[in-house]
């Protein structure tokens, strides 16, 4: 073989390279034909037609003319009203949501409870998460009535599957050495909850409470259907029965922007909460004298301190 | 120091150190908190009129008086194979199907360009972030009312409510964790002269699919429940019977589609939780 190879000999060589073949991923190809299969499959069969979807853009564009160009300002006081009473129901359902799966976390953390204790927890929580809001809505409305505190409620109840998911995920993630540390000055269980585990969790379930406060923001459209208030009923109102146009499409300015601004806010908040401030937090340490942890004995109380900076990824 | 006192009688008991005043944040957080509260619960213009003792009167579980528990006690079994009820099931797979895989299509490049990472440069990266955050902050019964408005009543239209949910929440979810991901095989494609496009196809997408896979299948959990309110405004899908029976106040049978309703969607959270196991 001579040293130099010839440009032919060269690329008669690349062409006997081959790459070696990709292994074949039987549950890649399974999924993308199985997706092909539904997404065809469920395309075909449903109700829609064609003259419909190719009409789609053209009207589109249409309403979206009539409902911004020239924009209606002279709605923006009712609208802005009700969007504050949307953020009524969202407030007072993530309350609610809270108070209700507070608790409940607590028993579906497989690091506190007992197994069958967890098991059950976990299907009541699974229970509130498979429900969606509408049918939490038309099961109270004839209880408490088509107002907005029904509204409230049914979020607040269907809040507390998520929540209560979350919240539990976050105290299993606790650092055990606190409840040993209560544990051994003679705790009892529900003294080491309150001593060594909620000073932990606190600030991150604060903070997962105030993302389903964004979430319910949006959920507390769901008013719209029944036509229980807030900005969800004005909407539905004005494009379906009214068709006024340009009022709805104050209104839909106004849920944007304002929607928006209370996310930035609250997430905001959330991050605070999360991180804690910026500059090294004085937890009261150098009030105590240097040797305060050995002589004042099992009286020292025991100081949350700061739930370290976490991660936090709420689905 | 003497080596272990002897504790409870010669170390002063009863002087604990005082607690320090909460930090300013948590107390103006205190204050905003219950500020909001008392202003939303109010019965005013700007609140709801909560009230807990108005709700414990209202509350009873008579019969006569409160239609649901007559419904529970006596539900009409049958309507769960009334064809009508079958076409609103079956409707709303259809609906949450078509939704999620157009909004995975859709979703992905939008969760891309919607972190420095993905995007190409910054301009773009505000653009779609922005894009994303308006999406998300109208609700599919908008999107849904909106379209009937526009092109009529029927499935159409709740097709695209759930399109635009399953977007915004993809986008969303997936963008966390582009954000997230290891900076290695980045730097690699870029030291090996890939351009943008081949550094997100090779070092990008495979680290991310995983995730991206378990939101689609969780954004199909979400259109299924979501479904059910689009029925509503005359959208589609299994809320059309949800709407019907409310209207006319046959809560008997209301009860039986909201526990086939339950069932079908418990099961398919089961089954997607499985699979999304499998996938991570």
């Amino acid at each position: 073989m001579s040293a130099r190879m010839t440009d032919a000999e060269a690329r008669e060589r690349m062409d006997e390279i081959t790459r070696p073949e990709k292994p074949f991923n039987r549950f890649r190809w399974t999924i993308t034909v199985a997706l092909l299969v539904l997404f065809f499959g469920t395309s075909l069969t449903v109700d829609i037609s064609p003259s419909a979807l190719l009409a789609l853009p053209e009207r589109t564009l249409f309403y979206l003319g009539l409902m911004f160009l020239p924009p209606d300002l002279s709605e923006v006081g009712r609208s802005f009203n009700a969007m504050v009473q949307s953020l009524g129901m969202a407030w007072i359902g993530t309350i609610i949501g809270a108070v209700l799966s507070f608790p409940l976390a607590f028993l579906a953390a497989t690091n506190l409870a007992s197994k069958p204790v967890v098991f059950a927890a976990r299907q009541i929580l699974n229970f509130f998460r498979a429900v969606p809001e509408i049918v939490f809505l038309i099961l109270l409305l004839p209880i408490t009535g088509l107002t907005p505190v029904t509204v409230a409620l049914a979020l607040g109840i269907s809040s507390i599957g998520t929540l209560g998911k979350l919240s539990a995920e976050v105290i299993e993630s606790i650092d055990p050495g606190p409840v040993e540390a209560a544990a051994a000055t003679g705790g009892g269980r529900l003294q080491r909850i309150r001593w060594a585990v909620v000073p932990q969790v606190i600030p991150e379930i604060v903070a997962l409470w105030l993302y389903r406060f964004e979430i319910n923001i949006r959920n507390s459209a769901v008013a719209g259907a029944v036509g229980a208030g807030g900005i969800g009923t004005l909407l539905v109102r004005e494009i379906q029965l009214l068709r006024n146009w340009a009022t709805a499409g104050t209104a839909l300015a106004v849920m944007v922007i304002v929607t928006l601004i209370v996310d930035t806010i609250s997430g905001r908040v959330r991050r605070r909460i999360i991180r804690g401030p910026q500059r090294p937090v004085d937890i009261g340490a150098d009030t105590l004298p240097p040797d305060a942890d050995r002589d004042a004995g099992p009286d020292l109380p025991n100081d949350p301190g700061e739930a370290g900076p976490r991660t936090f990824a709420p689905i | 120091m003497s080596a272990t006192p002897s504790l409870g009688t010669d170390a002063p008991r009863g002087v604990r150190p005082s607690k320090p005043p909460p930090p300013p944040f948590a107390l103006w957080g205190g204050i905003g908190f219950v500020l909001l509260t008392i202003g939303f619960s109010w019965d005013w213009t700007y609140g709801i009129g909560f009230s807990i003792p108005d709700l414990i009167s209202n509350f009873t579980l008579d019969p006569a008086r409160n239609p649901i528990v007559a419904g529970v006690i006596d539900p009409v079994w049958e309507t769960m194979t009334r064809p009508a009820v079958i076409e609103g099931f079956i409707e709303t797979f259809q609906l949450a199907a078509i939704a999620t895989i157009l909004g995975g299509i859709v979703g992905l490049p939008l969760a891309l360009l919607n972190s420095l990472t993905g995007a190409p440069n910054k301009t773009v990266y505000i653009l779609v972030k922005n894009f994303n955050s308006f999406i998300r902050a109208i609700p599919d019964l908008i999107y849904a009312v909106f379209f009937v408005a526009a092109i009529g009543r029927g499935a159409l239209p709740g097709v695209l409510a759930l399109f635009f949910l399953s977007v915004a929440v993809i986008a969303k979810l997936t963008a966390d964790i582009v954000d997230g991901i290891d900076q290695g095989p980045i730097e690699s494609a870029r030291a090996s002269g890939a351009s943008h496009v081949q550094m997100v196809k090779t070092a990008v997408i495979p680290q991310i699919l995983p995730g991206y896979t378990s939101f689609a299948l969780y954004t199909f959990e979400i259109n299924l429940r979501g479904s059910a309110v689009l029925g509503f405004v005359g959208a589609g899908g299994i809320g059309t019977i949800f709407s019907n029976y409310y209207q006319r106040g046959w809560y008997d049978r209301l009860v039986v589609v909201v526990i086939g309703f339950f069932i079908v969607v418990f099961i398919v959270d089961r089954i997607s939780i499985a699979v999304r196991k499998r996938l991570l």
